[in-house]
């Protein structure tokens, strides 16, 4: 973790600061960078454990990835839930169904759980880190084959954050 | 005009949000299963919870005030969405896996590769 690094995580944790507290006297500003170089000092060689894969793409992919996904995988998730639920008498398939996934660091893990969890119809009920399986409750299940489901569920969000975090 | 079209779009937000937060709440009442009501809970968090408060940060940039105040609005905002997007998976992840780990209720699926694999060990 350099000093670049540091200077810019305590920038950020001291605007989050000062956002929060809404005054922007000279005292504020210093309480604020005192706490964040602080902050950053304590937690940055747990978050960061590879200061070389910080960079600028890297960022501007997540920024676009995220554009992408709070817009249109979350507007296509919502519609087919909010079908189910105004129809009458619709009927679906619920199932809890196994995804493989070809990620490996803890980053990566967690934010393609976190994506699946986040669409409304797809909650991760289970990880096994050692074969790399999710298990993930469906609400509509219109297959069961492991390949098949990996595609229709969690391959766009795998596809772009192996590129964010990998 | 750009101040009008960024107050009508988080209005917008704003409305979405409260449809959703109904739609939610019936989903409630329709489906039965533990399993299944978790997803209209996810209704009601993210499309109900998130966006809204994307369209409170919106329409305060819209508005005719000091830039101060539309600083501390929308960033607040801002910063409790993305804290929501961020809290609420693993809190329904959480409830889904402590529930099904202790057989509290037994989910009603027409397939459970997680029990198959749990207790038979094989894979297909």
């Amino acid at each position: 973790m350099g000093r670049a690094s540091i200077a810019v995580f305590t920038l950020i944790l001291a605007l989050i600061y000062l956002i929060y507290t809404g005054s922007y006297g000279v005292l504020e500003v210093m309480i604020a960078l005192i706490a964040g170089l602080g902050v950053a000092l304590l937690l940055a060689t747990d978050l960061v454990r590879d200061p070389g894969k910080l960079s600028i793409t890297r960022f501007s992919r997540a920024v676009g990835y995220l554009l992408k996904y709070f817009t249109i995988i979350e507007a296509q998730a919502h519609w087919g839930v909010v079908k189910l639920i105004l129809k009458p008498g619709a009927s679906y398939k619920p199932a809890i169904v196994r995804i493989p996934y070809e990620v490996s660091s803890e980053y990566s893990i967690v934010s393609i759980a976190n994506s699946i969890t986040n669409t409304p119809g797809t909650v991760v009920v289970d990880v096994d880190e050692d074969k790399k399986f999710f298990y993930v409750h469906w609400i509509n299940a219109t297959t069961l084959k492991d390949q098949e489901v990996r595609r229709i569920v969690s391959e766009v969000f795998e596809k772009e954050i192996s590129k964010i975090f990998e | 005009m750009i101040d009008t079209i960024l107050f009508y779009l988080g209005i917008g937000l704003l409305f979405i949000g409260g449809v959703m937060d109904i739609i939610a709440s019936i989903g409630f009442f329709k489906f039965k299963d533990f399993y299944t009501r978790l997803h209209a809970a996810t209704v009601g968090a993210i499309g109900g919870g998130f966006y809204p408060l994307l369209g409170v940060a919106l329409a305060v940039m819209g508005l005719d005030v000091d830039l101060w105040f539309k600083a501390v609005f929308s960033g607040v905002s801002l910063i409790t969405a993305a804290i929501i997007a961020l809290g609420v998976p693993a809190g329904s992840h959480i409830l889904a896996r402590s529930v099904y780990r202790s057989r509290e209720v037994e989910p009603t699926v027409i397939a459970d590769r997680l029990r198959e694999d749990l207790e038979g060990g094989g894979s297909n």
